[in-house]
């Protein structure tokens, strides 16, 4: 893996760039998972369309999330706080990336 | 810091968030649209259907437009899941009130967008979005124009057929 540079790190996970190979890396703790662009916006849009509620008002009564990441290369199994922090974790990234504006990065801390 | 992310795409992700819940919006206006066609087609409503059809036509552009605009920028564009279209009305006043309502919707949500691309320096998203401002203004005055006729013609009986032979067809 080429050097890596840390982005930002929520309580759970930690995001990286990697300049040379113009990709991005996240720790997820078990494993590290390296992504293009594309694959970092489409990971953003599936915990985006996450319906956080539903785990506490009885709809999703494990409270567990599946996620399949990089065209269905990971999956990853997900709970009400990992869901979260994930979030927390992509706003502050795109904002110090400079692709985020800063009411998102306020909204995930509300 | 080397801006890799900044040189893949030139908007903000909550302007490209919001371009695809306007893409949404659009995908689900067509598709409103010919619902409404297909109720004044069955009716004989030729002219009333002819303007629907090109309506939805006209709005699935729009959404195809935002759709590029978003992956030219280096977003994610998403394709729009279309559920529980409206098929039942009650007359053909009820369609084109809902046309009118629906034209206003898309306003407020166009409005919504730019003051936030305004706020943030998201100008590119502001300066494409500028087209869609004065589009609106036209949709929302081909509707009132058309609900004008209602209001000199009447809603009932031949009055309806004489509105049809009025609506607008290029």
């Amino acid at each position: 893996m080429f050097p890596m540079e840390r982005i930002h790190s929520s309580q759970y996970y930690t995001f990286f760039q990697s300049k040379t190979e113009k990709c991005f890396y996240i720790d997820f703790g078990q494993k590290v998972v390296g992504f293009r662009f594309c694959e970092l916006l489409s990971l953003r849009q599936k915990i985006w369309a996450i319906n956080i509620e539903t785990h506490f008002d009885g709809a999703n009564i494990h409270g567990f999330e599946i996620l399949s990441l990089c065209n269905k290369e990971h999956f990853f199994i997900l709970n009400t706080l990992e869901v979260l922090d994930l979030k927390d974790l992509l706003s502050g990234a795109f904002y110090i990336l400079g692709i985020g504006t800063q009411d998102s990065v306020l909204a995930t801390k509300a | 810091m080397k801006d890799i992310a900044r040189q893949q795409m030139s908007m903000k992700v909550e302007s490209m968030d919001m371009l695809n819940a306007q893409i949404q919006m659009e995908g689900r206006a067509s598709a409103s649209y010919l619902a409404m066609a297909s109720w004044c087609d069955q009716r004989g409503y030729t002219r009333s259907a002819e303007f629907l059809y090109r309506q939805s036509a006209e709005e699935r552009e729009h959404m195809m437009k935002i759709f590029k605009f978003v992956n030219d920028c280096g977003g994610n564009a998403l394709s729009p899941e279309i559920k529980n279209i409206e098929h039942d009305f009650t007359s053909l006043e009820e369609i084109f009130e809902t046309a009118l309502a629906q034209e206003i919707e898309v306003t407020r949500s166009i409005n919504n967008i730019i003051a936030f691309a305004r706020k943030n320096n998201d100008f590119g998203v502001e300066n494409f979005l500028q087209w869609f401002v004065s589009e609106q203004l036209e949709e929302e005055k081909n509707m009132r124009d058309i609900l004008d006729l209602f209001e000199l013609m009447g809603s009932e009986g031949v009055a309806l057929k004489l509105i049809d032979e009025r609506i607008p067809v290029e």
